[in-house]
């Protein structure tokens, strides 16, 4: 039994090492990656974004929205439906959200706010970090 | 607000936990209600979030092995937490005092590193009662048979070796996790008995 749980404790450890060496690197891409420039019009997001952007995703999100700012936020953490609740709740506190989507395959969350809205990077990663997860990067696209 | 947090951690260290859980610490404000039986107790756990480093709360212990009661107040720090874009990381420090009498406490350290396909836990608890002193060990190791998206029903197929030094032998049994939105149920059977673990969070 003992060499069972050592064997057990020598998987584990090795499997975070490796996962994280992987994921790690990723994550370090977009925390470096400056994403204030993808603050675009309405005509510049037609145009796509340099960045991962989830177009399936998007389409969807916006088939019953009009005259919103859509943030595309890119989490770090986020592995577990169950933990990532609380960005809902949170999100939903704010007046100027109208709508919230999360993934976790993708690792993305997309929050509708009015237009008026001055989305603020700095307040939506604390609002994720308030919940446990890391805000990396995001984009603004206005419809 | 730095004495603060320093004060917190030192009345976590002291009232150092009991039982190894399912994201023992929520979203800030977040709260959670749990239920759990198994041949050793069965409680009732309410825990509160300010913030989503701590956690604190009370619960009442139906102790089936010492044939005793108590309400037990809890306490779980996150230590340590590493996010990745495809894994978390997190380790606990847990503690919990009873009511009762100041001579039932515990204390100990949880870990846990996940991914959306593989969860793997440990947890390591001292438990100090009036009528014995004792550790208990618990590891977990769990794999999803499919990748749920949000809102889906997630299930879980998990592994749970553990033991305590009263009985001083590892049992292993497989239980099985499924939980959508805000509810989470544990359930497993280990020499004819239940382990049972249910969770609500709001």
């Amino acid at each position: 039994m003992y060499k069972i749980l050592v064997m057990f404790m020598v998987f584990t450890v090795s499997s975070v090492s490796a996962m994280e060496k992987s994921g790690g690197h990723g994550s370090h891409n977009h925390e470096s990656h400056n994403h204030e420039s993808h603050n675009h019009s309405a005509s510049e997001s037609a145009n796509g974004s340099d960045i991962a952007f989830p177009e399936k995703m998007f389409s969807e999100f916006i088939s019953d929205l009009a005259n919103v700012q859509i943030v595309i936020v890119d989490v770090n953490g986020m592995v577990c439906d169950f933990c990532a609740r609380g960005i809902e709740k949170v999100l939903y506190t704010d007046d100027a959200v109208t709508k919230v989507r999360v993934s976790l395959e993708l690792g993305k969350v997309l929050i509708a706010y009015v237009s008026s809205k001055k989305v603020d990077f700095e307040e939506i990663k604390n609002i994720f970090l308030s919940n446990g997860q890391n805000a990396t990067g995001y984009i603004i696209k206005k419809i | 607000m730095g004495i603060f947090k320093h004060l917190i951690f030192a009345i976590t260290l002291f009232m150092l936990s009991d039982l190894a859980e399912s994201r023992p610490v929520s979203w800030a404000g977040g709260s959670t209600i749990m239920y759990r039986t198994n041949s050793m107790m069965s409680s009732y756990l309410f825990h509160y979030s300010p913030t989503y480093k701590y956690s604190i709360g009370a619960e009442y212990v139906n102790d089936k092995y010492f044939n005793n009661h108590f309400i037990n107040l809890r306490s779980t720090y996150l230590l340590d937490r590493h996010n990745t874009k495809i894994s978390q990381r997190n380790i606990y420090l847990t503690g919990g005092i009873s009511t009762k009498t100041n001579q039932d406490f515990s204390y100990g350290i949880h870990g846990d590193w996940e991914t959306r396909r593989i969860f793997s836990s440990f947890s390591v608890i001292n438990k100090h009662t009036k009528e014995k002193n004792y550790t208990e060990n618990e590891f977990q190791l769990g794999l999803a048979p499919y990748l749920g998206e949000y809102n889906d029903i997630h299930t879980w197929v998990m592994l749970k070796a553990k033991k305590n030094t009263i009985n001083n032998d590892w049992e292993i049994y497989p239980f099985i996790k499924l939980f959508q939105g805000d509810y989470l149920i544990e359930v497993g059977s280990k020499n004819s008995h239940w382990d049972v673990h249910f969770i609500i969070r709001y």
